[in-house]
């Protein structure tokens, strides 16, 4: 498999990875991080949420899994800033599946992705 | 390479025909050329049989053998096929309802594997042996195998995934002691790696063509004279290949199998020089990138196949993250699963390692800018990953 195979939208994701990384906590009011998943199994995902004036600020993530798992991350990031966590509306992996065209063999992973950001916005 | 296009370096799933070989296919397909059916008794079926056995005599030579002890084949799986449950159900045949038992190895492609488990359903035993960290059986642990029951070994030359060459001398010569047939799948070592049938204690051994330069769709199966009586047919029709595999031969596909036989008898060495030194060099480079773990013994290998885990990369990732190049997670009749390599599990290495691997290979066609680039490419994408991994 070529990454050429890959679904437009999961290639330019995977080639980007722009909100890869970390939040320093003293930037922003307050940084909520959560994390899912051991390299063993193959995926493993932490996910920080920067919340201020009770706005997602900023989202970055540290991923260790395959294209759609990382590609997955960097589309949660890119639509989740700038939202009300409280009014978050994100859907679940099935609902992400769809929208990025990942296949149902994959949906495990965007388990562990869902694992993750919740533990965030728990923490939030 | 042609420009633009990826660097390829998966020449053990499949490599390009040696032009040599696409004009001897094509002098066989056309009304002006040997298109005859080499079962036919008038001339153009005279022609055709010529051709074939020429084509016979260039492939038997590049193992060591007579021309008369190969059958033609759709190539090494329907080979494997033929050899493993040709041999285990004329076994049956024989003797109803005596216990039957296989002796083959956990590392062994899904072309033996999934026979042996099918001969499973059917009443057979099947032993599969665990090689040591480097991939490699011990001689002895066949030995060890061997029941009064056992009726074949199969143990494959050259490790498709990670390329490590097995004694097949040494184990041959434990199943001769024995009475056992022994069985070789020498898909990926033939026309790269020394096979001496005249020597070696083999009754059966797989080859294809599309490994070696050659056309895919044609294989072959080496029958020592001994074991030809006690092989039951898959395919039935009529009666080609004495009885053995029925069914109109593919000229051309056979024709162009005995000339990429023959350029390789003619230039194995060299060639396999020449590839071994490109994968020196980049197992040179490559081996430089922190955490990267040869997979397999550095030196009991074919010259052109290099497979290297990547610690903390994600296989599928940092393969498709190097558009630039042409390779494979692991086997490439395997590679659509999302599981960890079955070989490497077997080798000891934990399912991250396992999953994190590249089989590089090498071939005719490759260089050195290739291979350079290569190295900068895994250097890039695997400093990238690990730069995003928690």
């Amino acid at each position: 498999m070529s990454v050429d195979l890959l679904e437009p939208q999961i290639r330019e994701l995977f080639t980007t990875l722009d909100h890869a990384g970390e939040l320093d906590p003293a930037e922003g009011a307050s940084v909520a991080t959560g994390e899912a998943g051991r390299e063993e199994l193959g995926t493993r995902v932490r996910i920080a949420l920067r919340i201020a004036d009770g706005r997602v600020q900023a989202v970055r993530y540290r991923a260790y899994g395959c294209p759609h798992t990382l590609a997955t991350c960097e589309w949660l990031a890119r639509t989740l800033e700038g939202r009300r966590p409280d009014a978050l509306e994100i859907g679940n992996p099935l609902d992400w599946a769809r929208q990025l065209d990942v296949p149902a063999a994959k949906l495990g992973r965007l388990l562990v992705v869902e694992d993750a950001l919740q533990a965030a916005l728990t923490r939030s | 390479m042609t420009d633009g296009a990826p660097v390829y370096l998966d020449y053990a799933a499949t490599s390009p025909a040696d032009p040599r070989v696409a004009a001897a296919m094509a002098e066989c397909l056309t009304q002006s050329g040997v298109f005859g059916n080499p079962a036919s008794h008038h001339q153009y079926g005279r022609l055709a049989r010529a051709r074939v056995e020429h084509a016979r005599g260039q492939v038997a030579a590049l193992i060591g053998a007579a021309a008369s002890q190969l059958v033609w084949t759709s190539g090494a799986t329907e080979s494997n096929n033929l050899a493993i449950l040709g041999t285990a159900r004329a076994a049956a045949a024989a003797a109803t309802g005596k216990p039957r038992h296989i002796v083959t190895a956990r590392t062994e492609h899904k072309a033996v594997l999934d026979p042996c488990r099918r001969l499973e359903q059917e009443g057979c035993r099947v032993t599969y042996l665990t090689p040591d960290s480097q991939g490699l059986i011990d001689p002895a642990q066949v030995r060890a195998a061997i029941g009064t029951d056992t009726v074949l070994v199969s143990i494959m030359h050259a490790n498709n995934e990670i390329g490590v060459l097995q004694d097949i001398e040494a184990i041959g010569g434990y199943c001769r002691q024995r009475g056992v047939p022994l069985h070789v799948d020498a898909a990926q070592s033939a026309g790269k790696a020394e096979i001496d049938l005249a020597r070696w204690p083999v009754d059966l051994l797989s080859l294809t063509a599309h490994k070696l330069c050659g056309p895919k769709g044609v294989g072959a199966l080496y029958v020592s004279p001994q074991r030809r009586a006690q092989l039951q047919p898959l395919i039935f029709g009529g009666g080609q290949e004495r009885g053995l595999r029925s069914g109109t031969l593919a000229v051309h596909q056979i024709v162009g199998f005995g000339v990429a036989c023959e350029l390789c008898t003619q230039g194995r060495l060299a060639e396999a020089q020449r590839i071994e030194a490109l994968r020196v060099r980049l197992w040179q480079g490559l081996g430089r990138i922190e955490g990267a773990l040869l997979n397999g013994h550095p030196a009991r290998r074919v010259p052109g196949i290099l497979n290297v885990s990547f610690r903390g990369v994600e296989g599928e990732s940092l393969l498709l993250g190097l558009p630039e190049l042409a390779l494979s997670t692991g086997s490439a009749c395997n590679s659509d699963t999302d599981e960890p390599s079955y070989v490497l599990r077997a080798l000891g290495r934990d399912t991250e390692l396992a999953q994190s691997s590249l089989r590089f290979s090498l071939g005719r066609f490759s260089t050195e800018d290739e291979v350079d680039l290569a190295v900068s490419a895994v250097r890039r994408e695997v400093g990238r990953l690990r730069a995003v991994a928690p």
